[in-house]
């Protein structure tokens, strides 16, 4: 992941804003991750690859994302973790 | 925006939200949306697309763009104050009423 806080080793006096900032920001994507527990997401990865998953989790440092029913080209995953750095990005209806 | 998006830090992510923007992605890809929020872990955009109206209910499909990708984020236009207060809500708990006197 990120290292944390740049801007601040030049700029004491900016820490409790940044920290705000990171955690307004935080919030509000793990409220999005919430949302998107047991829906249909259409990902898309490198080399033009798009794959369809029911997503059930991530972990905190979104390196992998838990899902169900990977539809492959070669078949139905029933289970399986998608590496994050795989996918470019990925969609769903809210 | 070219530099490095994932090195940019909590205070310029929020400069880019509740904006529409472009966002280049792999390769040639052009995505847009409202974004609603930038992980400040991964710098994962949110982008969120509301559809057309329909009764007894808004859809919204929504994007999430992983920081590792992104090449280039563009500034298209600011949402006015409803579109902002719809954007924020989208993910929002339902409202939930205090039992208290």
């Amino acid at each position: 992941s990120i290292p944390t806080s740049a801007a601040c080793d030049a700029d004491p006096e900016l820490l409790p804003t940044e920290q705000h900032a990171r955690s307004v920001l935080r919030e509000s994507f793990l409220r999005c991750l919430l949302s998107m527990a047991n829906k249909k997401i259409q990902f898309h990865m490198y080399e033009r690859v798009k794959v369809e998953a029911t997503f059930r989790a991530s972990d905190i440092d979104v390196l992998n994302f838990q899902v169900s029913d990977l539809h492959t080209p070669i078949g139905v995953q029933k289970e399986a973790l998608i590496r994050c750095q795989d996918v470019i990005s990925f969609t769903f209806d809210a | 925006m070219q530099c490095d998006w994932p090195l940019l830090g909590p205070l310029q992510w929020m400069r880019y939200v509740n904006k529409q923007v472009k966002v280049k992605a792999g390769k040639d890809e052009e995505r847009r949306g409202w974004l609603l929020t930038v992980d400040p872990v991964s710098a994962s955009l949110v982008l969120v697309d509301f559809g057309e109206e329909e009764e007894g209910g808004r859809r919204a499909s929504v994007q999430v763009v992983m920081g590792h990708a992104v090449e280039q984020v563009e500034v298209l236009q600011e949402a006015d104050e409803e579109t902002t207060v719809r954007l924020q809500a989208s993910f929002l708990p339902p409202e939930t009423h205090s039992l208290d006197p």
